[in-house]
């Protein structure tokens, strides 16, 4: 990666590095969202078609193998940047006593690395969605990974706004 | 409870019951080597120096992260849980129930909470 230190500040790159990281949570949130309110909240037949109705009948299979691999690259881009903000967010963060802020990011990484392992079984369901024996599994699974994707994402979204780019 | 609505690991091929065990035994390797400090490596970001087990952070080189090195363990030793559960009978593998895999993080995350109480704190 030295080369491309030759084009752009180190500074640059680290904030392309979180703005990818950034918006590939914002998809990944898009995506198990759609799925979650789809397997927690289907749409009834009969129903006048509304926003919500469309928001939540979408196919949850679709989305299964697009929610992995979101959730991989998000954390491997999470997981290398991580190195950084121990050092240029965090110490910093520590100095000004921002403690419950970097609580709350802690606790969001364990939450995601569990989430991570997680991934494999959650894609087998979904693969075997015709499979009733494991509705339940499948549905709440989903509605947790939801609800850690939510959390990830706002703890993730008020470190920024305490450090911003640039770090 | 019929067959068409149990919720447990009874139909699942062994693939499925690898992952069902191995997210499970992940999730709770994770939080024993967080709370017990068993990364598999120690890092240390200020200088990229690498130390097999747990390290403390060393003078003027910068804090230790063990996070990487907890992954590692849990992986690990989520990969020989799984692994071993697809060994198996087909009839102790249909004991276990498929709900672990989202009540387990539910549990789990109390314990987390409480890991965390250093930061829980208000000055």
């Amino acid at each position: 990666m030295d080369f491309l230190l030759d084009y752009i500040s180190v500074n640059t790159f680290w904030t392309i590095l979180l703005m990818g990281h950034a918006l590939l949570s914002v998809a990944l949130l898009g995506a198990i969202t759609h799925q979650a309110a789809a397997v927690f909240a289907p749409t009834r037949t009969g129903v006048n078609p509304g926003f919500v109705s469309h928001f939540r009948s979408v196919s949850g299979p679709r989305y299964a193998t697009a929610v992995c691999v979101l959730w991989i690259i998000a954390f491997i881009l999470g997981g290398w940047i991580y190195a950084k903000y121990r050092i240029y967010v965090r110490i910093p963060m520590e100095q000004e006593g921002f403690w419950k802020t970097q609580g709350a990011f802690e606790l969001k990484e364990h939450l995601t690395t569990i989430g991570l392992g997680l991934l494999p079984f959650y894609w087998h369901l979904w693969k075997n969605a015709r499979h009733a024996a494991f509705e339940q599994a499948r549905k709440w699974l989903t509605v947790v990974l939801a609800v850690i994707c939510w959390y990830a994402f706002l703890a993730g979204h008020v470190v920024n706004n305490v450090r911003g780019f640039g770090l | 409870m019929n067959q068409q609505t149990s919720n447990t690991a009874q139909d699942l091929s062994p693939a499925g019951t690898f992952a069902l065990v191995f997210g499970v035994a992940f999730a709770i390797l994770y939080v024993i080597c967080d709370m017990a400090a068993l990364p598999l490596f120690t890092y240390h970001p200020g200088t990229g120096r690498i130390d097999p087990g747990f390290a403390r952070a060393r003078i003027d080189e910068g804090p230790a992260m063990y996070w990487y090195g907890w992954i590692a363990s849990s992986t690990l030793g989520a990969l020989l849980a799984g692994g071993l559960a697809t060994l198996l009978p087909a009839k102790l593998r249909a004991r276990i129930p498929s709900a672990l895999a989202w009540l387990i993080p539910i549990v789990l995350l109390p314990v987390l909470v409480y890991s965390l109480k250093f930061y829980w704190r208000w000055e």
